[in-house]
């Protein structure tokens, strides 16, 4: 697999302090990863490195080889608090980003119905964000995502604010998602579990200043259907335990 | 205690308001009045709606324009009517002038503070998406401010009255506050009425004007 998204020597300061320590990372293409960290680790700050928001003080984000100088659709995002906006309807926030790629109005409502379906949300093309709940959300926020065909998807914690079932649920989704579109996935979460549920990679970084601690590659297969604890989790709990 | 004849009963004052519709001066007080403070309004909102726009959505401008903004908002429109009517004389363009300054100055804070309160991850997720900058404009910006540009734009009605009242007082030949002034000479209190209960029906409709208009514009912050 070539490599998609590299972090060449970053290195962010933020407020006259170090927020992360010089990190090289290199994420394939296809992969998916996660950044897994205790709050203020600098997890969340490499994301949005990668998607433009901070400019690293040293070092360079290369995006298949070209740096990165600001957002741009190649790199989407879905946020923890989701972003949708509140005037559009589900369909109206996928098409929202279905209209950079000028199609005819027929066929980008026929796309975002079809992107809304593929997260199980067929029903709810209609319906504003006001009268969903979080979990359908987040799914919106999810086919908005995807519909602006990014090379690669970060998550920013996304299914930190929903309730256990909806997580599960939403985290069997992603992995179906993944295995189906292919998109590089660069995944932040506090979580072991979570990470290791969803990942082939479990970056684990610390605080203080914000930087990598251990890099760990899971087996090839998609997690989706490990029922017991995987034999890393006590590994890198204790790894977070001693380090942060 | 108030003498006789100086409160006027519903019934003088239906007579006036007849009696000053019947020899056309309240038609041509109320367009002359209307006429200002639609103009004056029309000068301060849309130009504090882009002032707001811009420096609510650019924080290095609004560290600029924000202490100009905080210099000039304790000065009351009324203090400005001799200042510009010593500039201007006292024609139609003083008059606007004085309007446009206290809509204006409210209409820019309303709306500075409403853009600037749009959540950030809005724009972001706009920006990650391609969404280009003018729309990004038109479809973020512009809906995630819109109740406080209601919101302003109704403070801006009353204050648009307001300021229409300072400015005819200041000098006019014509208009509710000129009247109202003229009256006041004679004594007039029936008459005099009449007026303030023209202001109080003109902000009001203003008022109802622009709920109503937003209420349908902003459809989705109801449900």
């Amino acid at each position: 697999m070539s490599t998609l998204v590299q972090l060449d020597g970053i290195e962010v300061d933020h407020d006259g302090k170090r927020a992360v320590a010089t990190t090289d990372l290199e994420f394939p293409e296809g992969s998916f990863t996660s950044l897994l960290g205790p709050t203020g680790c600098g997890k969340s700050t490499l994301l949005n490195t990668i998607a433009g928001f901070v400019t690293p003080s040293s070092g360079r984000v290369l995006m298949d080889g070209a740096p990165v100088t600001g957002p741009g659709p190649d790199r989407g995002m879905v946020f923890q608090h989701y972003a949708l906006l509140p005037w559009f309807t589900a369909r109206g926030n996928v098409e929202f980003a279905l209209k950079r790629f000028g199609l005819p109005r027929a066929e980008r409502r026929e796309r975002a119905l079809e992107s809304l379906d593929a997260v199980g949300l067929a029903d709810a093309a209609e319906k504003y964000p006001t009268q969903l709940s979080g979990g359908m959300r987040q799914r919106v926020a999810l086919a908005r995502a995807l519909a602006a065909e990014p090379r690669v998807l970060l998550m920013d914690e996304p299914f930190g604010a929903l309730d256990a079932i909806t997580r599960a649920r939403m985290q069997r989704l992603l992995t179906q998602l993944w295995q189906r579109t292919c998109t590089t996935v660069v995944f932040v979460t506090h979580d072991v579990a979570e990470a290791l549920a969803l990942s082939q990679r479990v970056v684990v970084m610390a605080a203080d200043p914000g930087r990598v601690i251990a890099d760990h590659r899971l087996a090839d297969d998609p997690a989706s259907d490990r029922t017991a604890p995987h034999p890393l989790h006590a590994r890198i709990v204790a790894q977070l335990g001693t380090d942060s | 205690m108030l003498g006789e004849g100086l409160v006027p009963t519903p019934w003088q004052t239906l007579r006036a308001a007849y009696a000053m519709w019947a020899d056309g001066t309240m038609t041509t007080d109320l367009q002359a009045s209307l006429a200002r403070a639609g103009q004056g309004f029309a000068a301060g909102a849309s130009t504090g709606i882009a002032l707001g726009f811009v420096t609510g959505h650019r924080p290095r401008v609004a560290a600029l324009v924000g202490p100009v903004m905080s210099f000039l908002r304790p000065i009351p429109a009324i203090a400005l009517v001799p200042l510009v009517t010593a500039w201007f004389g006292i024609g139609e363009r003083a008059k606007h002038l004085v309007i446009a300054y206290a809509v204006f100055l409210a209409v820019w804070l309303y709306v500075h503070d409403g853009v600037a309160r749009v959540p950030a991850d809005h724009l972001r997720a706009a920006r990650t998406l391609g969404v280009p900058a003018w729309r990004r404009l038109i479809e973020v910006l512009l809906p995630a401010a819109a109740l406080s540009v209601v919101a302003a734009l109704r403070y801006g009605a009353s204050l648009a009255f307001l300021a229409l009242v300072a400015a005819e007082l200041g000098g006019a030949q014509s208009g509710i506050a000129y009247r109202l002034q003229i009256d006041g000479q004679f004594l007039r209190t029936d008459h005099m009425f009449v007026g303030l209960i023209e202001l109080r029906l003109l902000g009001l409709l203003a008022d109802a004007l622009i709920s109503a208009a937003g209420r349908r514009l902003v459809h989705w912050s109801s449900s």
